[in-house]
């Protein structure tokens, strides 16, 4: 039959390789292991958070390939041969993300909680429309709650690290 | 973490199907995951065999037809994709715009399109859109293969016409023809719509030749109004009687009480949303754009 | 000095945040940690006849199996205000969510296995899951009220339990009946509030660690020191063998005050002997607390010409299955009823009922948000039937400072009307509406500030760097951010050589609680006497090394000088010690001295409740499209006007929230909207257009240079802003929240009574 030619994992083990952060690796995993858990107990990189648990809040939000994903809701074994990205990753070295500047500068925080997942996703929002409308950002980052800030000054940390990426990316240009 | 399963690899669509034959009950198709994970992890349902069915080639492609007469679509295929695919955008930009509406931009990303109408949950954007649409689904099984109308698919709350079997390998829009526009409405208090109308008007020397229009979202499943499509068909479109149709669509669209609303606050959404969506389509049309 | 008070310093916070560096408590990994997970009752009210936890205990990788069994060497009750609930259920469970028993397992999935594992046999018992259930005559008693008794901080004198109410407080002034005699308007009505989820997006978690006769605790509290007191009291430990260490908050807004998961956790810890961590999920969040459910009648008397004469309030507040905050909420409920107006004469009566829901407690502006919206509306309702403007009718109506709010308690300290008049311009009052659009406004007051005391340290190190040791909780609001900013002030100490760490009951001194908007007032003090002791230290040293007097010594960029000659403060401490080590220390306290402490004599400070919105109605669907949303921050004196606007611009859009359309859904006690698919917050997209925060700085607060606390008071102005609103276009509501489906019953109606007085009948 067929059917035996299909891969059969059963929940034990599958070996996955993925790049986080930048960085290759190699992990045993079982399927049923959601990647929340896995990047935040086994890696440690405990920036992406666990609230709502039913992909409305946006806490636990990580790049897959340069998307945003509810890690709460998706396997690790999704992750195979794929690109991850978490807050921990976005700055370089002790340089932060344009992004994460601009938080910084406009204060656009308070508890925290929801930054990470915040930032991220405008990150890939920033990287397909580099100067995005607010209204863009409003429908963009809708699934991050943030019940603290009331918004306002997220979206000026968006506008403000869109305009300095735009900056950058002309003077690199033509330089 | 969930309870333990495992994760099945099928390469072909027959692979998938003899695998789900024989899992039965403890089998489920895994695909996007958003909304199959989300009940496992709430503990209402487990399956003991996942069957991933993304490790199908082509699945989820997006093309237009050989006869370029519609677009064929892939069970896989995102909203994340369906919104942004050129294609899409091009031939049927009615449906890039609905996708860019669905849930939030996480579940866009990896949510499929082909799991949205297996699924049947009852709110979903889709089902009420491709009701209208007169789309068509190919299924198939290692049995047999058959196509059938989006009308005859969506059976209930949860419920599809999908036997255990069966994989869903391609969803067929016809492409509108150039008089044809379409607009959808939606309106939401909650993370899911309250209420779906999705209306395509065919219209040819300002009269209406043809109306299908779609209500979803407020009842188990969506429905398509036929009296009102009935009592506007045929008239012309600047006199067209809207706000009558929208009344019929009303009645006809069956509300249940809920969390979210009323039967009889849904109506009136319904009602509302109907005649937005006619009104919008006619513009679209009298622009003479195809925004179908 | 730039970055002490009046300046937009940057959070001191931030880069953690952005960076993903920030540890909140389910960051901290412990060696040997064990998973704990609750097992909660179905029922909302039933005996347990049996609990067998024999399976689940035998489940390889369970370590633990908690049942209230293991609390038979402990009183096992706790309640701050009242004494009423066990750490486990004993006997009956009275809500549906009730913990019954724990398990801690080596891992997650095999906790949830055991909890599954554990049998139960419940006997049904007759609930009460409503107001009304619970205050009728036949009702199920929820607690033998006769034996209730005052938890560790109830300050609420005495508790006049009766049936089902656990607590009821009145206030009043003159003679009600002769002030309804003289009015020639009165408006009465019958309102309903909603229960409401904060959603602190952190759900509660805690970790406990037992060793030997002492316990560590990591939690996401708001208040360590209340939490210390109680677990100690559970425990039978003193006081000092409780540690507390509280990382980062994500979010708390009264949901994380006072005691919640703790004593679970450590009791689980204490059997198990190995540290435990309990991290709720949402759905646990929802039933661990919540803002009480209402229902409130009201009557309000004017004279003709719209002044306001008299009020009468009865209240009857949801407090679910145990009291947690109710009797404050209620409380302060009272305190809010009146409104800020002058009137003849006013009677609150209050009541804090128990129901087989799950227990509410504090959320942000607790009280004046339930209250606020209905008093307002019945003032606007008035000023109709007067003719009256809604500004108008204010200014003519408001207290003036100095003026009593309620007998015997603290008088005004704010300037309301300017405040209104803020709003009214922020609004363009007068100016012409688009169609289907309303403007309203709201003014209020909240008793802000809770028991004045509160302590703090600042040690000065060798290298002139300083350490703030303080226990405001950090969870959001920027508390370490000003509490720098209050160092560097005092310490002319450039803001990154200050330090302030999280609370940790083994390091950071006394403070009474992180609530009531009482941080940067009461612990602010605190920390600005410190750092005065600490300055005054340093100019005795400068004085002592320049060998000049006191007055001729400038502190100045971390630095003392003398014309242009300075040293270090680093210099200075060496200079004092003889000796390359050493640290200065200074400390600063507040306490209300040897008063009574009754809380009758409070508040610290009147916070006000002011808010304006305009609004636009979709009279197809009765949505409500918020154009503009307007706060006034009445601070006294602003250490950081950013963070400030920031606490605005959170409340407010918290006040649409419950405004708009958060709702806590039950059935038979059972929530039916339990995860955030169901239960909306506002996101992105409910945003209003604009928003306009006006910042009022009159140095008339209590705190060190006129400070007084902010932060709750938009939230509750706002829901009153938003109903006036509504009722500036023609719909007047008596429920909240505002959800397009009432607001369209309300307009069917209103139309329906239009049509019939319009009839030629």
């Amino acid at each position: 039959m067929r059917v035996e030619s299909a891969d059969v994992y059963n929940s034990a083990q599958i070996q996955i390789r993925m790049i986080v952060n930048g960085q290759s690796m190699e992990a045993t995993i079982e399927p049923r292991e959601l990647l929340l858990d896995f990047l935040r107990d086994r890696l440690g990189l405990t920036g992406a958070k666990r609230s709502c648990d039913v992909q409305v809040c946006g806490t636990c939000t990580v790049l897959m390939d340069g998307r945003p994903v509810s890690a709460c809701c998706t396997l690790v074994y999704e992750a195979q041969n794929r690109e991850l990205l978490t807050i921990e990753g976005l700055a370089d070295g002790d340089e932060l993300h344009p992004l994460q500047q601009s938080f910084v500068e406009q204060s656009a925080l308070q508890c925290g909680f929801c930054t990470p997942g915040m930032i991220l996703t405008a990150n890939s929002l920033l990287e397909e429309i580099p100067n995005p409308t607010r209204q863009q950002i409003q429908h963009y980052l809708k699934g991050n709650l943030c019940r603290c800030t009331g918004y306002w000054s997220v979206l000026e940390a968006v506008e403000l690290a869109a305009r300095r990426l735009q900056a950058e990316g002309q003077s690199e240009g033509s330089a | 973490m969930l309870r333990p399963f495992e994760i099945h690899e099928p390469g072909t669509v027959e692979e998938a199907s003899v695998l789900l034959a024989r899992f039965g009950i403890d089998a489920a198709i895994y695909a996007g995951g958003t909304e199959l994970l989300l009940i496992m992890k709430e503990g209402l349902a487990h399956f003991p065999h996942l069957v991933n069915i993304k490790t199908i080639p082509g699945l989820d492609e997006i093309a237009l037809s050989a006869e370029g007469d519609e677009l064929q679509i892939g069970p896989l295929a995102t909203h994340w994709d369906l919104e942004r695919s050129p294609t899409v955008r091009k031939h049927a930009p009615l449906l890039a715009e609905v996708e860019s509406q669905v849930a939030n931009t996480r579940v866009r990303a990896v949510g499929t399109i082909g799991g949205n109408l297996c699924f049947a949950e009852p709110h979903s954007d889709l089902a009420t859109l491709l009701l209208a649409w007169g789309a068509t689904l190919e299924l198939s099984s290692s049995e047999a293969q058959r196509v059938l109308p989006a009308a005859d698919f969506t059976l209930g709350l949860f419920e599809t016409a999908r036997q255990p079997n069966e994989i869903l390998t391609r969803i067929r829009l016809p492409l509108l023809s150039e008089n044809t526009a379409g607009a959808y409405r939606k309106f939401s208090t909650h993370e899911r719509p309250m209420a779906t109308v999705a209306a395509l008007l065919e219209v040819k020397d300002g009269i209406i030749e043809d109306v299908r229009l779609a209500v979803g979202s407020v009842g188990p499943l969506p429905i398509r109004a036929s009296e009102a499509e009935a009592l506007l068909r045929g008239q012309s479109i600047e006199g067209a009687t809207f706000a009558s149709a929208a009344e019929l669509a009303a009645s006809a669209s069956d509300p249940m009480d809920d969390l979210h609303g009323s039967a009889d606050y849904k109506r009136q959404l319904v009602r509302v949303l109907t005649a937005q969506a006619l009104m919008e389509a006619s513009g679209r049309a009298a622009g003479e754009t195809n925004e179908g | 000095m730039s970055e002490g008070i009046g300046h937009n310093v940057p959070r001191v916070d931030a880069r953690s945040k952005v960076t993903g560096e920030a540890i909140f408590t389910g960051d901290l990994k412990l060696s040997g940690l064990l998973h704990g997970k609750v097992l909660r009752s179905p029922y909302p009210h039933a005996l347990i006849r049996r609990i067998n936890t024999d399976r689940a205990a035998s489940l390889p990788g369970v370590v633990s199996v908690l049942t209230s069994t293991d609390l038979e060497d402990i009183d096992p009750y706790y309640g701050h205000s009242i004494k009423d609930r066990p750490l486990l259920a004993i006997d009956r469970v009275r809500f549906v969510g009730e913990p019954l028993a724990a398990v801690a397992a080596e891992d997650e999935v095999t906790a949830e296995q055991a909890l599954s594992l554990i049998e139960v046999e419940y006997e049904d018992l007759p609930a009460a899951t409503t107001l009304e259930e619970a205050l009728s005559d036949d009702a199920p008693r929820l607690h033998e009220t006769d034996t209730l008794r005052p938890g560790l901080f109830h300050g609420l004198g005495e508790l006049n339990p009766d049936g089902n109410i656990c607590y009821q407080h009145s206030i009043h002034r003159g003679d009600l009946a002769e002030a309804f005699k003289q009015a020639e308007i009165i408006v009465e009505q019958e309102y309903t509030f909603p229960a409401v989820y904060q959603y602190a997006m952190e759900p509660h978690t805690v970790i406990a660690a037992w060793e030997g006769k002492s316990v560590t605790v990591w939690a996401s509290c708001q208040h360590p020191y209340l939490v210390r007191a109680e677990l100690a009291e559970l425990f039978d430990l003193p006081v000092a063998s409780v540690r507390i260490i509280v990382p980062f908050l994500g979010g708390g807004f009264g949901s994380k005050s006072y005691t919640k998961m703790e004593p679970i956790t450590v009791a689980l810890a204490r059997k198990a002997r190995r540290p435990v961590r309990i991290a709720n999920r949402v759905d646990e969040a929802m039933v661990t607390t919540r803002r009480h459910n209402m229902r409130c009648w009201m009557r309000t008397g004017a004279l003709a010409d719209g002044t306001l004469i008299a009020r009468h309030v009865r209240l009857w507040m949801d407090t679910g299955a145990y009291a947690d905050n109710g009797p404050r909420v209620v409380a302060t409920a009272a305190d809010a009823a009146p409104g800020p107006y002058r009137w003849k004469s006013f009677q609150v009566e209050a009541y804090c009922v128990y129901t087989n829901r799950p227990p509410s407690g504090s959320y942000r502006a607790f009280g004046a948000t339930h209250l606020q919206w209905i008093g307002e509306s019945q003032v606007d309702e008035i000023a109709r039937q007067a003719g009256v403007d809604p500004v108008d009718i204010r200014i003519q109506n408001l207290l003036r400072p100095g003026e009593e709010v309620r007998p015997g308690g603290k008088a005004l300290d704010a300037d309301l009307v300017g405040d209104v008049q803020k709003i009214a311009d922020a609004l363009d009052w007068g100016s012409p509406k688009p169609p289907d659009t309303g403007r309203g406004l709201g003014v209020g007051l909240l008793a802000a500030g809770a028991r004045p005391v509160s302590t703090a340290i600042v040690r000065m190190e060798i290298d002139g760097h300083a350490t703030v040791l303080v226990s405001s909780t950090e969870m959001g609001q920027g508390v370490r951010t000003v509490m720098s900013q209050l160092a560097s002030q005092e310490l002319a100490l450039p803001i990154e050589h200050i330090r302030v760490p999280g609370g940790d009951t083994w390091i950071t001194p006394y403070d009474r609680s992180t609530g009531a908007s009482r941080s940067t007032t009461l612990a602010g003090m605190a920390v600005h006497r410190a750092a005065r002791e600490v300055r005054q230290q340093l100019l005795e040293i400068a004085s002592q090394a320049f060998e000049v007097a006191l007055e001729a010594i400038e502190l100045r960029d971390g630095a003392a000088w003398r014309g242009d000659q300075s040293l270090s403060y680093s210099e200075l401490i060496q200079f004092h010690f003889g000796f390359t080590g050493g640290e200065l220390i200074g400390r600063g306290e507040v306490s209300p001295g040897g008063n009574k402490g009754s809380y009758a004599e409070g508040p610290v400070f009147w916070e006000v409740c002011v808010g304006g919105a305009e609004v636009r109605l979709d009279r197809d669907t009765g949505r409500l499209h918020i154009t503009k949303l307007v706060s006034v921050a009445d601070v006294g004196q602003a250490v950081n006007p950013d963070l400030v606007k920031a606490q605005e611009m959170g409340a407010s859009m918290q006040g649409l929230g419950n405004a708009l359309f958060e709702e806590m859904i039950f059935d038979e006690g059972q929530i039916l909207n339990g995860t955030l698919l169901d239960y909306h917050i506002p996101t992105t997209e409910d945003m209003p257009d604009q928003f306009i925060s006006r910042l009022v700085e009159n140095e008339d607060g209590p705190g060190p240079y006129g400070i007084k606390g902010a932060g709750e008071g938009a939230l509750a102005g706002v829901p009153a802003a938003i109903v006036n609103a509504l009722a500036d276009i023609g719909v007047q509501v008596t429920e909240l929240p505002l959800t397009p489906e009432r607001v369209w019953q309300a307009l069917r109606e209103a139309e329906a009574e239009h049509d019939d007085g319009g009839s030629p009948s």
